[in-house]
């Protein structure tokens, strides 16, 4: 039984998908390929499509895409808001374990690398590891999975509960069109790095991480200002030596920092965000602003547009970081009217948008998540068009070569 | 043109407010205590403004993780009296962090998908305790 995932010409709604998905391990050697076409009349839905089915287990038929957040994984805002872009909603997988931390929709599945714990709560304390450090958890049976996943083939996955702090029985993922892994540790290991299409580093200055953290837990029993200083000063050893460093190895690093529009600030409200974007990354072409490689310096607000305080402030420019040619665009401010985003949104470019105002409509569509008025929210929303468009070019070169082949 | 009001990240520190995000003008008038401005003012009493948790099994996964964050910070800061810098502070205050983002994760959940995460496990098994309705 082979997984035969249907590619057409056409982009992402497209209307022949039928695939099989199997656990069995199809041996790289067995390369079946097999021809069908629908014609006007068959096709069920109607409109011209020439279907080709494709089997082969040589070839990557998921693309995968890795995160790295320090937040709790699978329910962030920005995996909603780049399952989002893609269609339909994300949710848990039904009817399995309720404490799953996977996220399922049409196009995506979203993993977290917490499941990959090797050692629960009771093991780390046992052995005075973090779950930070590589040592609680399984690279290899990380890099096992994704890559199965990545070819094509099912796998049972563990499940780590974060209400028990135990290894919970595994689920049954079956490979989709997008893979994102996300947690802690998606650029550690460099077997894993290799078989990510793209990568994010969410890179959060320690003043935000502060003021984040306490208004996640200041209204809990138990936490006072002290003890979520303590928190984040106990694990910085940690993350510094383990999370940290793999930011260098990420195509876009999504940096968040207090504000510079207001002196003194340290309430963490207003924000400052860099999109810090690689060059020569494989379809992916960098955002910019007004003139690309220029350095720019840019306030919207004006005659044109009035915003009220703190106001908008756009940079953009070429940089290097870690050793990389890099684009960066960096908002401080936060967005208060519709008309804001917009007038933004219209003079920026290579957004990989699909009609004017896309960008602005996703943001609206999720009004109510964080970070829907500044920086973060923008970015996350133009990090998710990127990646559709690197996932239709990736998914267009895979088509090309079997069309070749049928018209000669 | 219509307008639209973002509104800001949270409330402040002053207020002890616990909404974690903006929340839509139109639900904070209809279901929460708003001040004049829309914003969220919420007490202490975390469970009640939680959302749509309707089953009891999400009810207790909230008190429980509720007790265990208060549970954790106590211990780390016992552990944490002798050394600061050892592996057992690290990993009492790693489990604190783990504890209230699990605890952070349901509530926004709740909020974001305005249904019990439940929900679907429930409509397999209504028989079970977890299944039971929570009745406020």
């Amino acid at each position: 039984m082979a997984v035969c995932p249907v590619y057409t010409t056409q982009s992402l709604n497209s209307t022949c998908s039928i695939s099989t998905p199997s656990k069995t391990h199809f041996s790289s050697h067995h390369n079946h390929l097999v021809f069908y076409r629908t014609s006007k009349r068959t096709s069920k839905r109607g409109g011209s499509s020439s279907c080709v089915i494709t089997c082969s287990a040589g070839d990557s038929q998921t693309v995968v895409i890795g995160l790295a957040a320090d937040s709790g994984c699978g329910k962030s805002t920005f995996m909603r808001r780049l399952t989002s872009v893609f269609g339909g909603a994300a949710e848990p997988p039904k009817g399995g374990n309720p404490d799953s931390n996977t996220l399922i929709s049409d196009m995506t599945t979203v993993i977290c690398l917490d499941d990959y714990h090797s050692l629960d709560r009771t093991g780390r304390k046992e052995k005075g590891v973090t779950a930070l450090d590589p040592r609680a958890n399984d690279f290899d049976l990380m890099y096992e999975q994704v890559k199965a996943l990545k070819s094509g083939i099912a796998v049972d996955k563990p499940i780590y509960n974060h209400v028990s702090g135990l290894l919970d029985p595994p689920e049954l993922i079956k490979p989709p069109k997008i893979l994102v892994i996300e947690g802690l540790h998606p650029m550690f290991d460099e077997r894993v790095r290799d078989l990510l299409d793209f990568s994010i580093y969410l890179d959060i200055s320690n003043e935000v991480k502060f003021a984040w953290k306490i208004q996640r837990d200041m209204a809990e029993r138990g936490h006072s200002l002290e003890s979520i200083k303590a928190s984040i000063e106990a694990r910085k050893p940690d993350f510094d030596a383990f999370i940290d460093p793999q930011k260098q190895y990420a195509d876009a690093v999504i940096e968040v920092l207090p504000t510079q529009l207001i002196p003194d600030d340290n309430e963490g409200k207003v924000l400052r965000v860099r999109l810090i974007m690689k060059e020569g990354v494989e379809h992916f072409s960098p955002v910019y602003l007004f003139d690309e490689g220029s350095t720019i310096s840019w306030i919207p607000c004006g005659r044109k547009l009035t915003c009220s305080y703190p106001g908008i402030k756009f940079s953009y420019g070429p940089d290097t970081y870690f050793g990389h040619e890099v684009s960066v665009l960096e908002m401080d401010g936060q967005f208060d009217r519709l008309d804001e985003l917009i007038y933004v949104e219209s003079h920026l470019s290579n957004l990989s948008t699909k009609f004017y105002g896309e960008v602005t409509q996703q943001m609206l569509k999720h009004a109510d998540f964080p970070g829907s008025n500044n920086g973060t929210g923008l970015f996350q929303t133009i990090v998710g068009l990127k990646i559709r468009d690197l996932y239709e070019q990736i998914t267009a070169s895979k088509t090309a070569a079997p069309l070749q082949a049928t018209k000669a | 043109m219509a307008t639209l009001r973002f509104n800001s990240l949270t409330g402040t520190l002053e207020k002890n407010s616990t909404s974690f995000f903006s929340s839509n003008p139109r639900l904070c008038w209809a279901y929460f205590q708003c001040n004049n401005k829309g914003e969220r003012r919420a007490s202490r009493m975390t469970v009640k403004a939680m959302g749509a948790a309707k089953y009891k099994g999400t009810q207790m996964r909230e008190k429980k993780l509720t007790e265990m964050i208060e549970k954790k910070v106590t211990e780390a800061k016992q552990v944490c009296e002798g050394d600061e810098t050892s592996d057992e502070c690290k990993v009492a205050w790693d489990e604190v962090e783990e504890v209230s983002q699990a605890k952070a994760d349901l509530r926004l959940r709740l909020e974001i998908e305005k249904k019990d995460p439940l929900e679907s496990f429930c409509q397999e098994n209504p028989e079970t305790e977890e299944c039971k309705i929570y009745e406020d």
